[in-house]
């Protein structure tokens, strides 16, 4: 039950009611729009509700990985939205010098991309908030910091990878849920990781991609991955059987993008 | 100092998106959300750092798809200019039924709220109900 009784307080009213709509219209449905910074969720959101539905020891998911050295503009940036999805983990386990690591690296591989001051500013400041300790300031800053990457991609006329942005932030995120909740399975955390939409909306902004990226072994690699778990991320209650799946064909696909996978 | 900070959100976000200059409506809508937003942050929500923009129209409704995820308390926030004078939000589920949410309503400010036991894909309906055309912003705010 929402605690809407103290939001009415704060806002010095009482002013809502419980509703009642109509069901829309297959019209409707096909006329919803898509925003991505509000269609797509963050990985401190998923966060929030993998700490609700299981309090996950999150220490034992930090990782800060200097992935190795490479010239393709698709890993580096693949590569940059899992390190975003690693600052929610250490920002969650409330790990200072892990947060500060990952926001090296995160600034390590902006430059490698050209990206503007702005960029490293922001950078600059996950360090800040990480000698302060300011955790909430350090979520708002990590998701700031990942609209400013997308921002200056746009400004640089690169936007082709700002969908390579998204999907490194998700396939790192579900590799740390799934590994969280096939760790200590139980069938509310299991319910996080339904998110059908989400693995859609990737493929089809992989799809729009240029055809020259869209190519690219590594980009072809990664979708034919997220095709793949689609229908397990579809199922309403996930077994213990199906997690333990999912989270090894998703420390798959990341290794794939670290370029640490046996063949990769 | 909330309103500092409000203007100053505001003000960077118009600078750094580099869309045509914006309106005082634009920027009247975005402070107000901010501010109703703002009222849920007090209360433990985080606001998430993006926006929903436009226009609405009355008898046009406008649809946008968002994916929640089990166990978070979610509240839409919708602000339109005063033209608009009374505007809702609703939710809906993946297959267009009404979803149990919760309203807020005050003029052109409103909100929906939501618990979703299910994780996956909603959509939000924004709607003019009484008033002139009117551009509107939209967020959201999560916990």
């Amino acid at each position: 039950m929402l605690r809407i009784a103290t939001a009415a307080i704060l806002m010095g009213t009482t002013a809502f009611s419980l509703a009642s709509e109509k069901p829309m219209t297959k019209q409707e449905i096909a006329s919803a729009e898509k925003v991505e910074a509000i269609t797509i969720p963050t990985g401190g959101e998923f966060f929030a509700a993998m700490d609700k539905a299981s309090n996950p020891p999150w220490g034992q998911f930090v990782k800060v990985v200097s992935a190795p050295p490479s010239d393709s503009r698709e890993r580096i940036t693949l590569i940059l939205g899992t390190l975003v999805a690693d600052g929610y983990v250490a920002v969650e386990a409330q790990d200072g010098q892990s947060v500060k690591n990952v926001g090296k690296e995160i600034l390590a591989h902006a430059k490698k991309l050209n990206l503007s001051q702005s960029v490293m500013g922001r950078a600059g400041s996950i360090n800040d908030f990480a000698d302060a300790n300011d955790w909430n300031a350090l979520r708002e800053e990590l998701e700031a910091t990942q609209n400013e990457v997308k921002l200056d991609m746009n400004d640089q006329s690169d936007d082709r990878l700002i969908t390579l942005v998204s999907l490194g932030a998700w396939v790192r995120g579900a590799d740390i849920a799934s590994g969280v909740v096939a760790g200590a399975y139980t069938p509310e955390a299991a319910k996080v990781l339904r998110q059908p939409a989400i693995v859609e909306y990737l493929i089809e902004r992989v799809d729009a991609l240029p055809e020259n990226t869209r190519s690219d072994k590594l980009v072809a690699a990664v979708r034919t991955g997220l095709q793949e778990v689609l229908p397990l991320v579809s199922e309403e209650n996930l077994s213990a059987g199906q997690v333990a799946d999912l989270h090894a064909r998703m420390a798959a696909l990341y290794a794939i993008i670290l370029g640490t996978a046996s063949g990769s | 100092m909330k309103i500092t900070l409000f203007a100053g959100l505001i003000f960077a976000t118009l600078a750094t998106a580099q869309e045509p200059a914006a309106t005082p409506d634009d920027v009247g809508t975005r402070s107000k959300v901010l501010e109703l937003a703002g009222a849920f942050s007090n209360d433990g929500y985080r606001i998430r750092d993006g926006f929903w923009t436009g226009d609405i129209e009355k008898g046009r409704p406008r649809f946008l798809e968002v994916n929640l995820f089990a166990g978070n308390e979610y509240w839409f926030c919708a602000a339109a200019a005063q033209s608009a004078r009374k505007i809702a939000v609703s939710l809906f589920s993946a297959d267009g039924k009404p979803a149990d949410f919760q309203t807020y309503h005050d003029g052109p400010v409103a909100a929906a709220g939501a618990e979703p036991e299910i994780s996956g894909k909603y959509f939000v309906k924004l709607e003019l109900l009484e008033g002139d055309k009117s551009p509107f912003c939209l967020l959201y705010t999560y916990k």
